[in-house]
């Protein structure tokens, strides 16, 4: 039969409960700008009731255990895009630097192609006038080195974003090793409280990898195993395994497994998926176009060049050098005349005036790519352009996107103080209620103790 | 909220590098096609600024040649004048001779007028730069042509060009209506004292004077190719000037109105936020007792 410690315990266990639930509520409180802290409820259930002689009371309440609440399937999607999210801005920037060298700076390639055929105009004025071939000399001086700056200011972002890939993959490394460890006290956590502040660190270091490159996770008896996209293994259980970067044929960068093989193609996300687009792939796409540009320009204009004679009588020598080698031509080109003098005004074949018109035709007419040199030109603009252009929507797009999860996630695990506060207020007043149960029967027990005393009243 | 203070900052540094700049296209990602159509405008508008001058100095050359020319004209007139009064039959031998003095003073003239410079390159020597014509004893003329038989020809536009000169050999020396060859032809006719020579000297004269005038209209013509060219590369450089504010300009009472809309955005995000942020339940609790 129930009594009146019943009645005790079923207090005491309702300011445990209540105890327990301002544990929580403080805690949240307390983590509410902790990155990466999921917000925990108390788990409440109700203790099984007591049955004496027919007679059945409540049996009280009991703390299961302080959840955290996640949700799985959110995180999982704010990774994937946090992934592009960074490929995407680290793209983005670089991309950034390469329009620099495009944009109309006056010392930019458009401006020096522009001088060097105003140059040639001006010539064409005064064929035989010293001054304008002097001018004629500087503008291929410029042009060339407007070439050399360009294809330079490529190579340096190039560089550049070589020089993050082996810092990205020791991040990864590290991170990997760290889940790792997590995966192994995980095992220890009880699976009531949904992985606890374990699983808040292990999740924010995932996410911090899914910055960092494109990674699976999938859930497993022993933690997460996470992948890289194309199935490689990074964390299984409480093991890593780490990846290394070399550099491979052509000077670029490749990226290897713990078992040496060259998985390179299959990483496209995160900041290491940006830096090996850019090093590997599209960087070398503008720099092959520059190329490709100045070396037929150079031979174009080395032919008109040769077509006629100098001031002095002598077969025009090559205007422009160092365009044999087609994979360099943009940064090595370089004016091989010495002196204005040797530039080939006159026509070899003395009755058809002078050889200007030639000189100009290099620069109007057709190289060999079906373009001419203003309009090759303004394709590596266009193409440029284009692709800062979408990185940058690409970016902001994803942006939107993760915000959208963010805010979602938010409002799933993120601690919000009008909540905790209403919380702490509904606790502390079940406190104060089962406090006044305690101390109700322990009035009640006096009066039971004192029964037939006539000194107690 | 960040998110939103941050994109609301974007759109504001947009609206003032548009009105700071005057441009909408800073860097080729504002707009692709634009950037890459500059690149041709960029080029097309310093042509067009040359062929312009090409033009100015061209029409200079082309003017100084037609006055030449027609001071020419005027000189070998009065060279055909002075020879027919010498070939009257009723001059002496002395006075012939006072003809040709004169006769020698106008062709002194006509190799100055050939020797002549603009911009300190002759105008009838080819596309040569020794002096046209130097006195030579050994000449049948008394002078030798030192050019060359070259037309210089200026580029004035894309495909265009125009020729600017005629080398002295085709004006003074040609070899049918040699100018210089008639007046000293002349002299020694009235330097001889045979009047029917001096006839056939006067006759050569007078072919000279309608050749010149032939002449001539290779440089009116050029004037007037010159001058539409002009023209043409005027309304070029308006178009250029068009396109290219078309292309990365920006209207600047639009730049100006998206401007202060940005700041009013901007202001009205940080007020919301800043009311935003520091409300709570907490904020309408009174202090436990």
């Amino acid at each position: 039969m129930g009594g009146l410690n019943t009645a005790l315990l079923i207090g005491v266990s309702g300011l445990d409960v209540a105890q327990g639930a301002l544990d929580a509520t403080s805690n949240n409180i307390a983590n509410v700008n902790t990155p990466g802290y999921t917000r925990e409820e108390a788990q409440v259930s109700e203790l099984a009731e007591n049955d004496s002689n027919g007679q059945v009371t409540g049996g009280g309440v009991s703390l299961d255990g302080l959840q955290s609440i996640r949700d799985e399937l959110l995180n999982m999607q704010i990774n994937q895009q946090t992934s592009l999210q960074n490929a995407a801005d680290s793209e983005s920037s670089s991309l950034q630097q390469i329009q620099s060298y495009f944009s109309s700076t006056g010392a930019d390639l458009a401006s020096a192609f522009s001088a060097f055929s105003s140059s040639l105009v001006e010539l064409s004025g005064n064929a035989t006038s010293a001054s304008a071939q002097a001018g004629v000399l500087a503008a291929g001086q410029s042009l060339a080195s407007a070439f050399n700056s360009t294809a330079n200011g490529l190579t340096g972002v190039q560089t550049q974003a070589d020089q993050q890939i082996p810092d990205t993959i020791s991040q990864i490394n590290t991170l990997s090793s760290q889940i790792a460890q997590l995966n192994g006290q995980l095992a220890q956590v009880p699976a009531s409280e949904n992985g606890g502040t374990t699983q808040d660190q292990l999740d924010q270091d995932v996410q911090q990898l899914a910055g960092l490159t494109n990674i699976q996770v999938t859930q497993t008896n022993h933690g997460e195993t996470i992948t890289t996209g194309s199935g490689t293994p990074l964390v299984i259980g409480d093991k890593s395994y780490s990846l290394s970067s070399s550099t491979g044929p052509g000077g670029l960068q490749q990226v290897e497994d713990a078992n040496g093989n060259n998985i390179t193609s299959s990483i496209s996300g995160g900041t290491l998926g940006g830096s090996l687009n850019i090093a590997n792939q599209v960087i070398p796409g503008f720099l092959t176009q520059l190329n490709s540009l100045a070396s037929q320009f150079a031979t174009a204009f080395n032919s008109a060049q040769a077509a006629g004679t100098d001031s002095t009588g002598n077969a025009g020598a090559a205007f422009f050098t160092g365009t044999s080698n087609l994979s360099d031509a943009a940064a090595n080109i370089s004016v091989g005349l010495t002196s204005p003098s040797q530039l080939a005004v006159n026509s070899s074949l003395s009755s058809t005036g002078n050889n200007i018109a030639n000189l100009s035709a290099a620069l109007t007419t057709a190289l060999p790519s079906g373009q001419t040199a203003a309009g090759a030109y303004a394709s590596i603009v266009f193409n440029v352009g284009t692709a800062a252009s979408n990185a940058n929507t690409q970016s902001s797009a994803i942006g939107d996107n993760l915000t959208q999860l963010n805010t979602l996630q938010g409002s799933v695990s993120a601690v919000s103080i009008d909540e905790e506060t209403a919380n702490l207020m509904r606790y502390q007043t079940a406190y104060e209620a089962a406090s006044r149960i305690v101390s109700t029967v322990q009035v009640l027990d006096n009066a039971a103790l004192n029964m037939g005393s006539s000194t107690s009243f | 909220m960040l998110a939103i203070l941050q994109q609301s900052q974007g759109t504001l540094n947009t609206a003032l590098e548009q009105v700071s700049t005057g441009l909408s296209v800073n860097q080729p990602s504002d707009n692709p096609t634009a950037a890459a159509s500059m690149v041709e405008n960029t080029i097309e508008t310093g042509d067009v600024d040359e062929y312009t001058q090409n033009v100015s100095t061209s029409l200079a050359t082309v003017k100084q040649a037609s006055s030449v020319l027609t001071s020419l004209v005027s000189s070998l007139t009065s060279a055909q004048d002075a020879g027919i009064e010498g070939a009257n039959g009723t001059s002496s031998a002395a006075t012939m001779k006072i003809i040709a003095n004169q006769v020698q003073g106008i062709l002194d003239a006509v190799i100055s007028d050939a020797n002549s410079t603009v911009g300190g390159a002759y105008l009838f020597g080819g596309t040569s730069t020794a002096t046209p014509y130097t006195a030579d004893a050994t000449s049948p003329t008394g002078y030798t042509y030192n050019g060359n038989n070259q037309t210089s020809t200026v580029a004035v536009g894309d495909q265009t060009s125009v020729a600017v000169n005629l080398p002295g050999s085709q004006v003074f020396s040609n070899s049918s209506d040699n100018v210089i060859a008639s007046l000293s032809s002349l002299v020694t006719a009235l330097n001889s004292g045979d009047s029917s020579a001096v006839q056939t000297a006067v006759t050569a004269v007078g072919t000279a004077i309608s050749f010149v005038g032939q002449q001539q209209v290779f440089y009116s013509n050029a004037e007037s190719q010159l001058s539409s060219q002009e023209t043409f590369l005027q309304q070029d450089t308006v178009t250029l000037t068009t396109q290219e504010s078309n292309l990365i300009g920006v209207n600047e009472s639009t730049a100006a109105t998206d401007l202060s809309q940005a700041e009013t955005d901007n202001n009205a995000a940080l007020a919301a936020v800043a009311k935003v942020l520091p409300n709570s339940l907490l904020n309408y609790l009174s202090t436990p007792s």
